[in-house]
């Protein structure tokens, strides 16, 4: 349990924070400048709040009142952030046992052997930074942060930089991380789906101020949480049940109301209910079924709410829940929308995201 | 080739050399890691101080020195007591032109250090390095091609120090006479223009040697 009370002035505004994470993955969520980058950097020991306290598992970090203020080094705290920092000098070895080899063996959680495996890393192990690509450069960095055996590891975009690409294929290591390792992570990201990748537990922080804390589902529909997410591209959120078979291409079926969705595979078993993500640009809507089209799942259900937003039109069709499906200003001109109209909702299988398990 | 008068003052200038460096490089590495990383009050006049050998003609600095480091100046008559002696030796001569070297060795240090994204040294403190370590295992490693830089500076800047020299230990044979002094010397002494060539050509040979080996030394280090 990570309990963070602090209050600190930044060139902008007041960052005044109290909200105790109890969650193996929480993320911090908000926009840029909003002060997460900040916050991460008290609870790691870089930056000194005016005043508050800071505990991780009971144990007192920080605490203005008691005086007490733990360099880094003695917080246990591992931390990745958005550009890698790998120290330039030392070959990938080196980098990962440069806080591995100070630590006595009984403190060391994992073996370097473990970790080196779980990240894939091994072929990096002689050669120096400069030679590697971003997404091996990240892995490399997570795995230093790893090696230190940290109580709570902190993590600052750690994927910002890289392409999409590269993000689909650094967050099955997070997964890993997050399953066999059990270290609690603090996850800084202004990227939903990401969130909806690892936890479903976020701080939503806006100009040094927490606005919303909980379950992602929960606070999303908050009419201070809902702007900035749809900011960076509003994202859906169903809750489906997984059932039956899971096909070689690397789909499988799930269940959402009465209805069967074909979607990227999730890897879990039978009757299990899990969170999907797809992003309101990723859905098209047709007045009627069409016939001969590649796209695998169609949702019928009722327009109840259509709104402008900066030319795009946001479409809230009742399917179960609200799909919310932004179209442009034209399509909703020559659809000539209006309450109450029947329609299906398109939406490919690739554009599903796979999101936690409902716990 | 030489004379052994000529190796003598060969030998001594590298000496002085060598031990102007040695003695040099942990203030340099000190003044510059305050300089480029920390906020103080006072930091620019500190900053002013540093510089001041660099601006000052030589000879000024030479008689402070000889004022200050003299038999009967504050710490000379505190280091004679203490029964070391600086003034008119090669101890002096050391003194002498560190003084003058330190501002362009702590400057190459400073840049070196300000070059460093300080995050690599807060990473250093997450993984459990302590101030110390994280200084030396990172800070100097990655400075590295700036402290060998400012070192040859250093190094040239002894081998041709004159002025302070001669204002503060003088001009002895045997005790404080260096190349520049001794050229000096020789070019004033009937028959002494061959001497004179002798250590003109032994100084370029010198100075080339200390270039290549500054250059060697940094990409050894950097790749430690």
């Amino acid at each position: 349990m990570l309990k963070i009370c602090v209050q600190r002035r930044l060139t902008e505004f007041m960052l005044d924070v109290d909200v105790t994470c109890r969650y193996p993955v929480t993320a911090v969520y908000g926009p840029s400048g909003a002060g997460k980058t900040s916050l991460l950097n008290m609870v790691a020991g870089l930056l000194r709040p005016k005043k508050g306290e800071i505990a991780l598992d009971g144990r007192t970090l920080f605490a203005t009142t008691a005086s007490i203020d733990l360099p880094p080094e003695q917080r246990s705290i591992g931390y990745v952030l958005q550009d890698d920092l790998l120290f330039p000098h030392l070959t990938v070895a080196a980098n990962l046992r440069f806080g591995y080899d100070q630590l006595k063996p009984e403190e060391r959680q994992c073996d370097f052997g473990q970790i080196v495996d779980l990240l894939d890393i091994w072929e990096l192990l002689p050669r120096y930074p400069e030679r590697l690509s971003g997404g091996e450069r990240q892995r490399v960095a997570l795995g230093r942060a790893l090696l230190r055996s940290p109580a709570l590891l902190l993590m600052d975009e750690p994927l910002a930089s890289l392409d999409q690409g590269l993000k689909s294929r650094i967050i099955p290591y997070l997964r890993h991380v997050k399953r066999e390792l059990q270290i609690p992570i603090l996850y800084v990201t202004h990227s939903v789906a990401e969130i909806l990748e690892l936890t479903g537990q976020v701080i939503v922080l806006q100009r040094g101020q927490v606005i919303a804390h909980g379950d992602f589902f929960r606070i999303i529909s908050q009419p201070r949480v809902m702007p900035l997410v749809e900011e960076h591209g509003f994202e859906n959120v169903l809750k489906v049940e997984t059932v039956g078979s899971q096909f070689a291409d690397g789909t499988s079926w799930v269940r959402f109301f009465n209805q069967n969705l074909l979607v990227p595979h999730h890897g879990l078993p039978d009757g299990k209910q899990l969170f999907l993500g797809v992003r309101a640009n990723d859905i098209a809507l047709s007045r009627s079924l069409p016939d001969g089209i590649s796209i695998s799942n169609s949702l019928a259900g009722k327009v109840v709410e259509i709104t402008e937003v900066s030319g795009s039109v946001l479409v809230y069709v009742d399917v179960g829940s609200r799909l919310a499906v932004k179209i442009t200003g034209q399509s909703a001109k020559q659809m000539n929308l209006a309450l109450g109209d029947k329609l299906y909702c398109l939406i490919k299988t690739h554009s599903f995201r796979i999101g936690p398990e409902v716990e | 080739m030489l004379s052994s008068e000529e190796w003598e003052i060969v030998w001594l200038s590298l000496q002085v050399a060598v031990f102007c460096v040695v003695v040099t490089l942990p203030f340099a590495l000190f003044f510059g890691w305050l300089l480029a990383r920390c906020q103080f009050r006072g930091k620019l006049f500190l900053d002013g101080l540093c510089h001041l050998p660099l601006v000052l003609p030589p000879v000024v600095t030479g008689y402070i020195l000889l004022l200050l480091f003299g038999r009967h100046g504050v710490f000379g008559s505190l280091l004679d007591f203490m029964g070391i002696q600086l003034a008119f030796n090669w101890k002096g001569a050391v003194l002498a032109s560190a003084v003058v070297a330190f501002p362009l060795f702590l400057r190459s240090v400073r840049l070196g250090i300000e070059d460093i994204d300080p995050r690599l040294e807060q990473v250093a403190r997450t993984l459990g390095a302590s101030p110390l370590r994280t200084f030396f295992d990172v800070t100097v490693r990655l400075a590295a091609p700036a402290l060998s830089v400012g070192g040859l500076l250093a190094f040239a800047r002894s081998l041709g120090e004159f002025g302070a020299t001669i204002t503060f230990v003088s001009n002895i044979a045997g005790q404080t006479r260096t190349i520049p002094t001794a050229i000096y010397s020789y070019l004033n002494q009937p028959g002494g223009d061959d001497s004179a060539m002798r250590l003109v050509l032994l100084s370029v040979v010198i100075s080339f040697a200390a270039v290549i080996g500054s250059e060697w030394a940094a990409r050894r280090y950097r790749r430690g």
